[in-house]
């Protein structure tokens, strides 16, 4: 059994620790940047006359954001300098990316059940399933299910391609 | 309690109890879907029950309501994929134990909690309604502070082993929940001119990118498409000492989640954070805790579904839905000409009455349907994991459309995926993330209400009685820990040296 | 070990095979129950905020009407704030007059005080189906027994009055602020504290903190008739059938009048005569026996208005609440 456990306290091995450790970097960097955005957006609100005005909250959340970042960032600064481990997967991430989007922008031009089912495919082949052509009858009868029980029985209204589903 | 048994007299036919049965199944089925909730069911099936009585449309939406309810624990449990805020503390544990190949027994213990719970916040219900809903308009906004300040001091349990990284999942989902126009003033903040923006991010899309794409990101670069989960066999789904693990967090849950949910703005996801927290505390095992403890399925799952109840105290007896279902409800009580409120009862109690008495079977049926159905859905984990994952995507997909409508919510959830991906490598747990995203807007808002009420004097925080006892329990919840820890390690100390 | 889980290699194509005849099947036999109305295109109605709000009953309400008149309408919600977010969307429908939305005077408020990139006058205004008033309340026990009262309150510190209501910018905001005005207080010095719905604003007013509370009649009936919460007002330009014994704020010496008006809307660039016919159409609507029905049952009053009427009635509307707004610092 392979598993992917969420804030385990000690990774296994090494290989891992230096992965996580990577990963909190980078993450602190981003909050430490996503704290100066909300700061610069708090600066910009208009003030009112309550005693903690709507820039308060961002104003606090701004700073907390930039320490525990800056905090996260500096716990692995050794990690962040050396050199990137071995390429793991990243290009199905963006592939799964790209096509995760492309479904929201093709879902009104399309219809559902067609982006559905080029979703499912889509997200089932770069998670490594084999037989395309099993992966596709599944998809498309998933989408089709979907679309009678939410759309026609429950009413719920779909998005239809020109062809009505 | 004649009331009560004529109620069920009304409910208790076969028609009625026919529509009791299709109100849980769709409601079980749309629970289990990622961001589909039983408000939105509920509202698009109130066309189709106007032809319907109305004791048998109310009926059926009752077992919409409390089988959505129950039905969000199944994904949470199995996939970690839970669909609404209110079963994310469902997911901690319970998906440790699935992933153990215990998924029948954590669905087990969340069935029969369920029913306990629902059951018990039903009578309650049913006994204490007027009188719960009397103290529960006394809570303005400085109790709403003192409460939140209850949350956020006994949440700490979810902040996982390294302090450091729960505090930046919590700032990052209360930052989260910044985004959209402000209530006090009606200006957007960090939504960057984005209309799509100016309602903030739906709670549910936000759960859904965090949990369902953070997993299934990370199925994608562990490369672990191919896993699959064998359950345990030859075991009893609950075992003997499961059971006696279980039963105590099924009251102490149902103690926290009727109240806390009867609050008008009570709601159900903060009764399940606090029962998790309390479950790990006062556990003798609390290093199972992260590793799939019982407890801490029990527990939330018994206040999610008590909340259930508590929301329709004032709904009932004020008028006043305190959640989006309970919106709904209250429009399908009003298009049977129902003015829910003080005069409910006395007006048009009996429908009140068979509405109570199809909770009470709503719940039964819920177990009965559920119980069996526990083995069946640990069986889908043998899907692998490529089938099942893609297949959660086309739901979260589905339900962040249902739940906004429009192609920026995709969008706004593919980011959100991203950002939970890099959380969970990170070692950042995502849970807290949802506390922040829930209580942060609303304890921002109380505040500035109860500092507006009362023209900026601060002392108005502790100008009730209720708001000094919430006062005090934050101050014991921060010193007694420590303590505790402190005689514990002396008494420890003693018997070292008698040992010694 | 995979294997364990595939029913037949076959299994999947079999199922996607029976999916798809059934998908047809929908497609054929569901295609043909419309009453032939604009080529036998089915209408859509879009309601601009989350299900159970006034908008979405509203629309729902409409769905039932429109039956007998049009055949089967499919309503569908974009919530979010006041309107505006669905208004945007719904103007991309340019040209298409089977598309129509409902809005009303939150609309006109929220577009001002969000400054909203899309205004209604890149939408054609249909028709003015109904009005819902709003009803000053005070807590049962409060000192302040009528407006004369609250009126005095506000003369002497226009701070000290706290007004809990829905959100800000909206219709209840906009009608403390009209009251402000009236008595000679200034605007801006109101203290309205905003809260996300009607539901939670009573709350408040209930647990004692708040002078005065704000909402729709239909909201707060229950409340009034059960004695938890005292009417002082109502700001129809009448008293209303519902509440016959609360006076208007005319009739006690304040000179406002306000009506939370609802309308239907389609989109830009669509021809006079598909104008003409959807503005026949909800006329019509109004007129069945079930829409009168409804009227009754949620205490709404009917108000149809069309075409240029209507039109001028919207820039009327604008130019009030956006004047009240600028007074108030909110727009």
């Amino acid at each position: 059994m392979t598993d992917i456990e969420e804030g385990r306290p000690l990774p296994e091995t090494p290989e891992l620790a230096h992965r996580e450790a990577r990963a909190a970097g980078a993450l602190g960097v981003l909050m430490v940047l996503a704290g100066i955005v909300v700061l610069i957006d708090a600066a910009r609100l208009r003030d009112s006359d309550e005693t903690l005005g709507p820039a308060a909250a961002p104003t606090l959340l701004g700073i907390l954001l930039a320490v525990i970042g800056g905090a996260l960032a500096f716990q692995s600064r050794h990690f962040l300098r050396t050199a990137q481990g071995p390429k793991r997967n990243l290009w199905r991430l963006a592939a799964l990316v790209v096509v995760l989007i492309a479904f929201a922008l093709l879902l009104p031009i399309m219809g559902y059940v067609v982006s559905s089912a080029g979703l499912f495919v889509g997200a089932a082949l770069l998670l490594g399933a084999p037989h395309p052509a099993r992966v596709l009858a599944y998809g498309w009868t998933l989408a089709i299910v979907v679309f009678l029980v939410f759309d026609v029985l429950i009413g719920l209204s779909l998005p239809t391609g020109p062809w009505g589903f | 309690m004649g009331d009560l048994l004529s109620g069920f007299a009304d409910a208790l036919t076969p028609g009625n109890l026919l529509w009791a049965f299709i109100g849980v199944t769709i409601g079980t089925a749309v629970g289990v879907l990622p961001g589909i909730g039983p408000a939105l069911t509920v509202a698009l099936l109130l066309p189709v029950t106007f032809r319907l009585e109305p004791a048998a449309a109310l009926i059926m939406f009752a077992g919409i309501y409390y089988g959505g309810m129950y039905g969000g624990s199944t994904t949470s449990i199995l996939l970690n994929t839970p669909g609404e805020s209110a079963s994310v503390a469902t997911a901690l544990e319970g998906n440790k134990m699935a992933r153990a190949g215990r998924g029948a027994a954590a669905l087990a213990t969340a069935a029969i909690g369920s029913f306990v719970a629902g059951t018990i916040g039903t009578i309650a219900l049913s006994a204490a309604a007027p009188l719960v809903a009397d103290i529960a308009i006394h809570f303005g906004p400085p109790e709403y502070v003192a409460l939140m300040a209850v949350a956020f001091v006994t949440v700490s349990a979810l902040l996982g082993p390294s302090l450091l990284k729960g505090a930046a999942g919590l700032v990052i989902g209360a930052t989260i929940g910044l985004v959209g126009i402000d209530t006090q003033t009606g200006q957007a903040r960090l939504a960057f001119g984005l209309p799509s923006l100016f309602d903030g991010i739906d709670v549910v899309i936000v759960v859904v990118a965090l949990f369902a794409l953070g997993e299934t990101f990370a199925h994608l670069l562990a490369g672990t498409g191919d896993s699959r989960v064998e359950p345990l066999r030859g075991q009893p789904m609950l075992s003997r000492d499961d059971f006696r693990r279980s039963w105590p967090a099924w009251l102490r849950g149902t103690a926290l989640g009727f109240p806390i949910g009867s609050l008008p703005a009570g709601g159900a996801d903060v009764p399940t954070f606090l029962s998790y927290s309390i479950e790990k505390r006062l556990s003798k095992r609390p290093e199972q805790f992260g590793r799939g403890a019982i407890e801490g399925v029990a527990g939330p799952e018994a206040a999610n579904n008590a909340a259930a109840a508590g929301v329709l105290v004032p709904l009932l007896t004020i008028g006043l839905p305190t959640s989006a279902t309970a919106a709904v409800i209250l429009t399908a009580f009003q298009s049977y000409g129902l003015q829910p409120g003080p005069q409910l009862f006395s007006e048009s109690g009996d429908l009140v009455w068979a509405l109570i008495a199809s909770l009470y079977i709503g719940n039964v049926l819920l177990l009965v349907l559920n119980l069996p159905l526990a083995k069946v859905w640990v069986r889908l984990l043998a899907i692998p994991a490529y089938g099942i994952y893609a297949g959660v995507l086309v739901f979260a997909c589905l339900g962040a459309f249902a739940a906004g409508g429009t192609i920026a919510d995709l969008i706004v959830l593919t980011v959100l995926g991203l950002v939970g991906l890099l959380m969970r490598e990170a070692g950042v747990p995502v849970a807290p993330a949802v506390v922040g995203l829930i209580l942060a807007p609303l304890a921002e808002q109380q505040l500035r209400r109860a500092l507006a009420l009362s023209e900026g004097d601060w002392s108005t925080l502790v100008s009730s009685p209720l708001t000094v006892i919430l006062w005090a329990v934050v101050l014991l919840a921060l010193v007694a820990p420590p303590l505790f820890a402190r005689v514990k390690k002396h008494r420890r100390h003693i018997d070292e040296v008698r040992t010694g | 070990m995979r294997y364990s889980w595939r029913p037949a290699a076959a299994g999947p194509f079999v199922a996607a095979g029976v999916a798809t005849l059934l998908l047809i099947a929908s497609l054929v036999w569901g295609g043909d129950d419309d009453a032939g109305f604009l080529n036998g295109r089915q209408l859509r109605l879009m309601a601009p905020a989350a299900p159970g709000g006034g908008w979405d009953q509203t629309a729902r309400e409409m769905q039932a009407a429109l039956r007998t008149e049009a055949g089967r309408t499919e309503v569908y919600n974009v919530a979010g704030a006041g309107g505006t977010i669905g208004l945007s969307q719904f103007v991309s429908h340019e040209g298409d007059p089977t598309q129509l939305m409902v809005m009303g005077l939150v609309m006109v408020g929220a577009i001002e005080s969000n400054d909203s990139p899309v205004a209604l006058d890149r939408t054609t205004p249909l028709a003015r189906l109904l009005t819902d008033y709003e009803v000053i309340v005070v807590p049962a026990d409060s000192p302040v027994k009528n407006m004369a009262d609250l009126v005095n309150a506000m003369k002497d510190d226009v701070g000290k009055v706290s007004w809990a209501g829905g959100s800000a910018g909206g219709i209840e905001q906009i009608l403390a602020g009209l009251v402000a005005d009236a008595v000679g207080a200034d605007p801006a010095e109101v203290n309205y504290v905003a809260h996300s719905g009607g539901g939670e604003a009573l709350s408040t007013l209930l647990s004692g903190r708040a002078t005065a509370g704000v909402s729709g009649v239909s909201e707060l009936e229950g409340q009034i008739k059960a004695g938890t919460i005292r009417p002082v007002a109502v700001s129809s330009p009448q008293r209303l059938p519902t509440l016959p014994d609360v006076p208007t704020l005319k009739e006690q010496g304040v000179d406002v009048e306000l009506a939370n008006w609802r309308g239907v809307v389609a989109p830009p660039g669509i021809s006079a005569a598909d104008e003409r016919q959807l503005e026949d159409l909800l006329v019509r609507m109004t007129r069945t026996e079930a829409w009168k029905e409804t009227l009754q049952r949620r205490g709404w009053l009917d108000a149809t208005m069309t075409g240029d009427q209507f039109e001028q009635y919207i820039a009327g509307e604008r130019r009030t609440v956006t004047d009240v707004l600028v007074k108030m610092g909110l727009a």
